[in-house]
C-alpha cells in the first residue's frame, strides 16, 4: 500500500481575516489600460486600507499572473513596493494557471501553520486586455542567434532567413501546448463523453448570474470589493439574463465533434481582467490587531490528470483531488455546507458532479468502493461564480476564498454550529487545486 | 519473389557499396526522367536484386547535430542525443530512393503512392554512433489499384564486432495501373484496408493547425522536396488542388507526441495513409493508449482526420518492444 497523506498534529491554525478584489471586467473594456501590476496593487491597497495594515511588515505576499510579461519577473514584490505595506514585506510570484490564487493561499497558510510566518496575503491578477505579445518563433530564434553572434557579419546572417510573415507577433493562446486544443475544445470533448445537455449547462449559467446579482444587491460584496477605474460591479454580470436568452446563443466549442455542440458564450466563462487578494494570519496575530477571523483554512489537496492522450478530461483534476481531501479529513460531501466549484464552463461543474455520482468511474478512476456522492445543488455556488463574475485566471482563487470564508462565518453565526466550504478550481495542464475551509 | 519477414538483406541480392548517401535533388531529377519510360506493360515485374550499402556514416559532427535539432523542432521531438526513428527514416530515405531510380527498377518514382510504413527500432542510435545504411526493394505484389512494393532500409551501428542492426524500415508504395506477376500469389490487400470506408472518427485528443509552409519545413529537414509538398502551384502540376503534407511528417509528429518516455528506447512505429492532408489545413488527431489505462509498457494507436469532417488521413501505432 502506497503511503498517502494523513492528518497530522498541525502546530496551529491559519485563519482567513478577509479578502478584497477589484470588480472583474470583461477583456477590452474598463481595464484596457490597466496592467497586472496596477490591478494587483489596487486589490492589495484595498485590503491594506480595510484592515489598517499601512506600514505593517507582513510575513509574505504571494501571488501571480498566468499571462505575464518577462519583465514582470517580480510582479508581486513590485506590487508590495507600490503599496503602503512596509517595504520590508517579502513577496514571491507563483503560477499554476487558473489555480494560481488558490495555490498561493495553500503556500502561505502552510507557512503560517508551521509557525514560519504570522501573516500573509495570497492572491493573483490577470489581464487579457494588457497581455504580453511575443515575437514569432523564427524571429525569436534569429534574435537569439544574433545576440549570440560574435561578428557583425554573423549577426546580419541571422536575419537573412527571415520572411516578412516571420515578423508577425505571437499572441498568447489558451491552447494546451501538447494538444493544440483550446480549453473550450477540451471541455467540449469531456462534455460529449459525459453527455451533459445544453439545458443543464444553461441552467448553471443562469443560476450563476442570478445568484451573483442577488449577492451584489444584498451588499454581500460591500466589504469584499474596492471600485477600480470607475467600475463598482463585475461588468460581465447580467442580472436580466434568462434561460430563454441563453438558449438562443450559438455553440462556440465542440462544433467539429460528431456529437451535438452545446457550449456557448453564455455557458462558458469570458476572458476577463481583474485581481484579488486575501489576508491570512495566525489567530494570535489577528487578535493582537483586533482583526476579525472569518474562517480557518483547514486543508488542501492538488491533483493532476493524464489528459494528453484523452484518458481523462483536461479540467477533471479536482474530481480526483476532492475525495482524497475529504477522505483525509473524515468528511463526505454531505458534511459540506457550501460548494464553491469554479465555473470555467458550466459543463465543468456538471461533469464534476456527474463523475462523483458515477459508481463505475469512482471505482476505476478514483479508487473508491462506491460512487463518491451527490452534491446538494442548493449549496452550490450560492453567491454566483465565474460564469457571472468572469474569470481573470489567477484572481479567481482569491475571489472564491473570500466569498467562501464569509459564507461559512455567516452560516456559523446563524446556526451556532461549525460550517464548512469546499473550494475546487480546475486549471490548464490537467491541474486542479481544492481546499477545505471551516468557520473559525 | 522474395518473401521474408526477418531482418537482413536477402541472400540472393548483390550488395553494392556507394561512397556516401546520395543527394535527393539529383535523384528526383533522374527519377522524373526515368518515370517517363516506366509504363505498365504485359510482362512480369522484376525487381533489381541489388542492395545499396553506405558505411562509415558519422553522426557526431556539427552538421548532423544541427540537422537533428532542425528535424526535432519541425516534428516536435524533444531535443535529445538519441536519434528518433523518423530521423533515421530521413537518413535512409535517399538510399531507398536511389534504388527506385535505377534503370532496372520497373516502377516509376513519380506518381508512386506511399501506402504504409513499418519501422522497428531494436536498439537506440545515439549521436556519435557510426552507421551503416542499406536499402533494397522486395516483395512486389498485387494491389486493388496496381502493384505494391516494399522498399526496405536498415540502419546498423558499427562496432568492434561488426554492424549491429538498430533500425529497420519498410515503406510500401503503390504503382497505379501496373499488374503484378501472377506468381506472387499473395492477397491483394490486407483486410483492414478493405473496410476503410466504414470508419468514423473517435473523439479527438489533439488538433494540428498546419500552415501553408508545413511541406516546405519538413522538406527542408527531410530533403524530400517533392513538388507536391512545396506549394499549391507546384502541387497543381501533379493533380493536387493544394500542396499536401508529407505523410511521414504526420506520422513522425504522432511518434513525437507519444514521446520518448512512453515509447521507450526500442519500439515499433507503423502508419497507414489514406487521403492526403491538404495545406494549409487542420487535422484532428486521436493519440491514445491501445485499449487500456495509461502507464508504462503499453502501445499507442493514433488516427488523423480532417477537422470537422470524417475524411481519414492516417492511422498508426507506436508500441514499445518488450
Amino acid at each position: 500500500m502506497a503511503t498517502t497523506p494523513a492528518p497530522r498534529d498541525i502546530p496551529r491554525d491559519a485563519v482567513i481575516v478577509g479578502g478584497n478584489r477589484i470588480p472583474f471586467s470583461r477583456a477590452g473594456k474598463k481595464y484596457v489600460r490597466a496592467s497586472n501590476q496596477d490591478m494587483f496593487t489596487a486589490a492589495l491597497e484595498g485590503l491594506v486600507a480595510r484592515f489598517g495594515l499601512q506600514g505593517e511588515r507582513l510575513g509574505e505576499v504571494v501571488g501571480g499572473a498566468v499571462l505575464k510579461h518577462s519583465r514582470d519577473f517580480n510582479l508581486i514584490r513590485e506590487c508590495v513596493l507600490g503599496s503602503s505595506l512596509s517595504a520590508q514585506t517579502p513577496a514571491y510570484d507563483l503560477q499554476q494557471a487558473c489555480a494560481t490564487g488558490l495555490e498561493a493561499a495553500i503556500a502561505v497558510t502552510n507557512k503560517i501553520r508551521l509557525g514560519q510566518i504570522e501573516s500573509a496575503v495570497a492572491g493573483g491578477t490577470d489581464t487579457v486586455s494588457d497581455a504580453p505579445i511575443a515575437v514569432g518563433e523564427k524571429l525569436r530564434l534569429a534574435l537569439l542567434a544574433a545576440n549570440h553572434a560574435k561578428t557583425t557579419g554573423a549577426r546580419v546572417q541571422s536575419f537573412l532567413t527571415l520572411r516578412p510573415k516571420d515578423l508577425a507577433p505571437a499572441s498568447p493562446s489558451t491552447s494546451e501546448p501538447r494538444t493544440g486544443l483550446s480549453m473550450g475544445e477540451h471541455q467540449a470533448i469531456t462534455t460529449a463523453k459525459w453527455g451533459v445537455s445544453r439545458e443543464a449547462q444553461d441552467e448553471v449559467a443562469f443560476n450563476s448570474h442570478r445568484n451573483l446579482a442577488a449577492a451584489w444587491d444584498s451588499g454581500f460584496f460591500d466589504d469584499l470589493v474596492t471600485p477600480f477605474k470607475g467600475l463598482t460591479r463585475d461588468d460581465n454580470l447580467r442580472a436580466d439574463t434568462s434561460l430563454e436568452k441563453l438558449a438562443t446563443l450559438k455553440p462556440v466549442f465542440g462544433t467539429r465533434l460528431p456529437e451535438p455542440a452545446t457550449m456557448t458564450a453564455g455557458n462558458s466563462t469570458p476572458l476577463t481582467d481583474g485581481a484579488s487578494a486575501v489576508l491570512f494570519a495566525s489567530r494570535e496575530w489577528a487578535a493582537e490587531r483586533d482583526l476579525p477571523v472569518l474562517a480557518r483554512f483547514v486543508d488542501a489537496e492538488t491533483a493532476a490528470v493524464d489528459f494528453v492522450h484523452g484518458h481523462e478530461g483536461l479540467l477533471m483534476a479536482p474530481v480526483h483531488a476532492v475525495p482524497r481531501l475529504l477522505g483525509r479529513n473524515g468528511l463526505t460531501l454531505e458534511d459540506i455546507d457550501f460548494f464553491e466549484i469554479h465555473e470555467a464552463f458550466a459543463s465543468t461543474v456538471l461533469t464534476t458532479l456527474a463523475a462523483w455520482e458515477d459508481k463505475e468511474y469512482c471505482r476505476t478512476e478514483l479508487g473508491l468502493d462506491e460512487a463518491f456522492g451527490t452534491v446538494d445543488r442548493s449549496r452550490l455556488n450560492v453567491n454566483g461564480s465565474s460564469l457571472a463574475a468572469g474569470h481573470p485566471f489567477a484572481a479567481t482563487g482569491g475571489r472564491i476564498i473570500a466569498t467562501a470564508a464569509k459564507l461559512v462565518a455567516a452560516k456559523a453565526a446563524e446556526t451556532g454550529r461549525p460550517a464548512r466550504a469546499l473550494i475546487s478550481v480546475c486549471a490548464a495542464g490537467g491541474l486542479g487545486a481544492t481546499a477545505l475551509i471551516e468557520s473559525a | 519473389m522474395t518473401q521474408r519477414t526477418g531482418p537482413g538483406t536477402p541472400a540472393s541480392y548483390a550488395v553494392v557499396d556507394l561512397p556516401g548517401l546520395p543527394g535527393l535533388g539529383s535523384l528526383y531529377a533522374k527519377g522524373a526522367a526515368g518515370s517517363l519510360t516506366k509504363r505498365p506493360g504485359t510482362g512480369a515485374i522484376t525487381l533489381p536484386t541489388v542492395a545499396y550499402r553506405v558505411t562509415g556514416i558519422a553522426t557526431g559532427d556539427t552538421a548532423t547535430s544541427a540537422h537533428l535539432d532542425a528535424y526535432c523542432r519541425v516534428v516536435g521531438e524533444p531535443s535529445s542525443d538519441v536519434l528518433p526513428a523518423g530521423f533515421l527514416h530521413v537518413l535512409a530515405f535517399p538510399l531507398a530512393t536511389a534504388v527506385m531510380v535505377r534503370g532496372d527498377f520497373p516502377l516509376p518514382l513519380l506518381g508512386m503512392v506511399h501506402l504504409r510504413n513499418h519501422v522497428r527500432v531494436t536498439r537506440p542510435v545515439r549521436v556519435g554512433d557510426t552507421l551503416e545504411v542499406r536499402a533494397w526493394a522486395e516483395d512486389v505484389r498485387p494491389h486493388r489499384r496496381g502493384v505494391q512494393v516494399d522498399l526496405v532500409a536498415e540502419v546498423s551501428v558499427e562496432g568492434p564486432d561488426g554492424p549491429g542492426l538498430a533500425w529497420r524500415g519498410v515503406s510500401t508504395y503503390l504503382a497505379k495501373g501496373f499488374r503484378a506477376p501472377a506468381a506472387a500469389g499473395t492477397a491483394a490487400e490486407p483486410a483492414a484496408s478493405e473496410s476503410r470506408d466504414d470508419w468514423s472518427p473517435p473523439l479527438p485528443t489533439g488538433r494540428w493547425s498546419l500552415g501553408g509552409g508545413t511541406g516546405r519545413a519538413y522538406g527542408a529537414v527531410s530533403g524530400d522536396r517533392n513538388p507536391i509538398h512545396l506549394s499549391a502551384l507546384s502541387a497543381k502540376a501533379f493533380g493536387f488542388p493544394r500542396a499536401i503534407a508529407h505523410g511521414m511528417y504526420t506520422s513522425a509528429r504522432a511518434l513525437a507526441e507519444v514521446g520518448p518516455a512512453r515509447r521507450g528506447e526500442t519500439y515499433e512505429w507503423t502508419v497507414e495513409f489514406f487521403k492526403p492532408v491538404l495545406l494549409p489545413g487542420t487535422v484532428d488527431v486521436a493519440i491514445r493508449r491501445d485499449g487500456g489505462r495509461p502507464g508504462p509498457g503499453g502501445g499507442y494507436v493514433y488516427d488523423g482526420w480532417r477537422s470537422g469532417k470524417g475524411t481519414r488521413h492516417f492511422t498508426g501505432t507506436v508500441a514499445p518492444l518488450a
